[in-house]
């Protein structure tokens, strides 16, 4: 496989240091179109560093970012955003007090083409606009099933729903690439297998890449193509799934040393 | 569905123009019947329904915690007071160190004056806003507590603009219920389309969580500037019409306690209420005024009290505490009162009603 031609995004060789602290060193990934990769890693391994230095939260101390070829490296979270790259948080953060469809219009708000002037005397276009908006995310709204819950709080939802509806409102911004921080974390088996269908689907219909960081093993191994391990900062694997599961270095990582074992 | 959409909206374009005439007809019956005093009192009113709303756009949509408010209506009031005082009246009052030109030789009518007051207390709240949100919470309340204090005291020291401390006076008083009440229904207007707006949207997006609303495409420092100087710019407009309506103003005017009663009446309304806030705004206005019993000497029960000073202060200081303890959001929260909750309301009337007949 070519690995930077068809890429949409690709992290070269990103490093990000905390004081005296390597967070990540020379991470390398490189994510082709609709493709269902896995970051996955023991705590505090950098997975939600590597997030953050994607979707622009970070600036990282070295390396670039491209998306579709374009250095994206230290852009501000919202023109990356704006670019195509949307995620979802590891611990929910949801427009508590807007309505469940309120978060979703949130999503479309960067593609805002009228103006705060139309917005205010509500001319053609924005009114247009704004039906238009309401339209897609009535439609995400039923993709991620929760068209029944639009006019509840954010707050209100259950856990599940808090994550589905942040699944939406990510993307409700039309990304290329989603990213997913920990989408089962705090789910029962059976909204785990729910979940791993939509981003299946939300993969195929929306027709675009997925990054996943995820501890839920279940997910990971059945649900993406490709698997990067990340552990104290450093990359110790890569591969499919099965080439995952027996890899050395990752079980150690895991479960520890054989030292420990042994004793 | 085009055809009964635009049937609605000719039914609400009819019903608001006649609301509109109908609010009129009645501010023209006051104006007329009404004595001084209470005119001037709902003047106030509507005065402070403008500058809470701006307040609450900025501190309980946006989020943006802060407490620069005097400064503005410091800024719109003298821009207002020296563009209509005439260039006698500004000779007379300027007798320690004349007034610069052209400001000497200048009397505008009341509008324009009022939407260069506008235009200039927004831009002042851009080049304040513009740095200081990159605070958050109490450290954007201070830095912006700050500047409102700068302003007063660049104005107590620039004798040749603004007089200094011994204020202007005798401004022409153009504030009337007209002018005090479009400003009210202006600022409603504005504030209901654009909270409802999908800038608004954004604006509540970033109050409820600023590193999502980024994540998902929203520029916050766009967004934040825009709360800043849309409310700046209300509190400018109304701090010209409050300059007019009482004649005099002096930089002492303007210090922390205007700001903390804007901010009462906004909390005690609900910060993002925007029927919350008139309401406030015009309950607290009155008050202000009815409380003044409490500070006159009088005799209650054979036993004389003096009048104290400040004790209307006080009172509404318990309210507020008293309003926190209970209301923790104030009276409306962040909901608003319309027809649909008093239809809501006689819903559940009806049921409770019903279900005790069963």
């Amino acid at each position: 496989m070519s690995k930077n031609n068809d890429s949409v995004l690709v992290c070269e060789n990103i490093g990000m240091q905390f004081g005296g602290l390597a967070a990540v060193r020379n991470f390398d990934i490189s994510i082709p179109n609709r493709a269902l990769y896995g970051l996955i890693g023991p705590n505090g391994a950098g997975k939600t560093t590597v997030f953050n230095i994607i979707s622009g939260v970070l600036s990282p101390t070295a390396g670039r970012v491209k998306l579709f070829g374009e250095d994206i490296t230290g852009l501000t979270p919202d023109e990356i955003a704006k670019r195509g790259v949307a995620r979802t948080f590891q611990n929910i953060r949801l427009f508590r007090d807007l309505t469940v469809l309120d978060n979703v219009l949130v999503g479309h708000h960067l593609r805002r083409k009228a103006t705060l002037g139309e917005a205010l005397l509500a001319l053609p276009r924005y009114r247009k606009e704004e039906s238009g908006m309401m339209h897609t995310s009535r439609e995400l709204l039923e993709a991620v099933g929760l068209k029944d819950v639009a006019h509840y709080r954010a707050s209100a939802l259950p856990y599940g729903q808090q994550r589905r509806l942040e699944i939406a409102r990510a993307l409700a911004t039309k990304p290329k690439v989603l990213l997913l921080d920990e989408p089962a974390a705090g789910m029962n088996p059976a909204e785990t297998e729910q979940l791993m269908q939509l981003i299946l689907d939300i993969r195929d219909r929306f027709n675009l890449s997925i990054l996943l960081i995820e501890h839920e093993m279940k997910v990971v191994m059945n649900i993406c193509e490709h698997i990067t391990v990340l552990d104290h900062g450093e990359i110790i694997a890569e591969g499919t799934p099965s080439e995952i599961q027996s890899n050395e270095r990752v079980i150690k990582a895991y479960l520890g040393g054989g030292t420990i074992a042994r004793h | 569905m085009t055809g009964n959409q635009s049937n609605n909206f000719m039914r609400k374009a009819v019903l608001a123009v006649a609301g509109l005439v109908l609010f009129y007809l009645c501010l023209y019956w006051i104006n007329t019947q009404w004595d001084a005093y209470k005119v001037r009192i709902l003047n106030l009113c509507a005065i402070y329904i403008g500058i809470t709303l701006g307040l609450n756009l900025c501190n309980g949509f946006a989020g943006q915690f802060s407490l620069g408010i005097a400064g503005f209506m410091a800024v719109g009031a003298y821009t207002t007071a020296l563009l209509t005082m005439s260039p006698q009246i500004k000779r007379a009052v300027y007798f320690i160190e004349p007034l610069i030109s052209p400001l000497n030789s200048i009397q505008w009518g009341f509008l324009p004056s009022l939407i260069v007051a506008g235009l200039v207390s927004g831009l002042v709240g851009f080049a304040v806003g513009a740095p200081a949100i990159r605070f958050r919470d109490d450290y954007l309340g201070i830095s912006t507590l700050g500047f409102a204090e700068i302003i007063r005291v660049v104005f107590t020291n620039t004798t040749h603009i603004t007089n200094g401390a011994l204020g202007l006076k005798g401004i022409p008083p153009h504030t009337n219920l007209y002018w005090s009440w479009t400003f009210a229904l202006l600022c409603v207007f504005v504030m209901v389309r654009l909270t409802n707006s999908s800038y608004g949207r954004a604006l509540k997006a970033i109050r409820d969580d600023e590193v999502a609303a980024e994540a998902m495409g929203v520029n916050l420092f766009y967004h934040k500037c825009l709360a800043f100087v849309v409310s700046a710019t209300m509190a400018g407009i109304g701090g010209g019409l409050l300059g007019n309506l009482i004649t005099t103003i002096d930089p002492n005017m303007f210090r922390f306690p205007l700001t903390f009663t804007v901010l009462m009446m906004a909390v005690l309304g609900g910060l993002g209420s925007i029927t919350g806030s008139v309401i406030s705004a015009t309950v607290i206005t009155i008050a202000m005024e009815a409380l003044r019993v409490l500070e006159e000497p009088r005799v209650v029960l054979g036993i004389f009290l003096p009048g104290i000073p400040g004790m209307r202060m006080v009172v509404f200081s318990i309210a507020l505490m008293l309003v926190i303890l209970f209301y923790p959001k104030g009276f409306m929260g962040d909901r608003e009162l319309g027809l649909d909750s008093f239809r809501n309301l006689a819903a559940r009337f009806r049921r409770t009603f019903s279900h005790k007949q069963v």
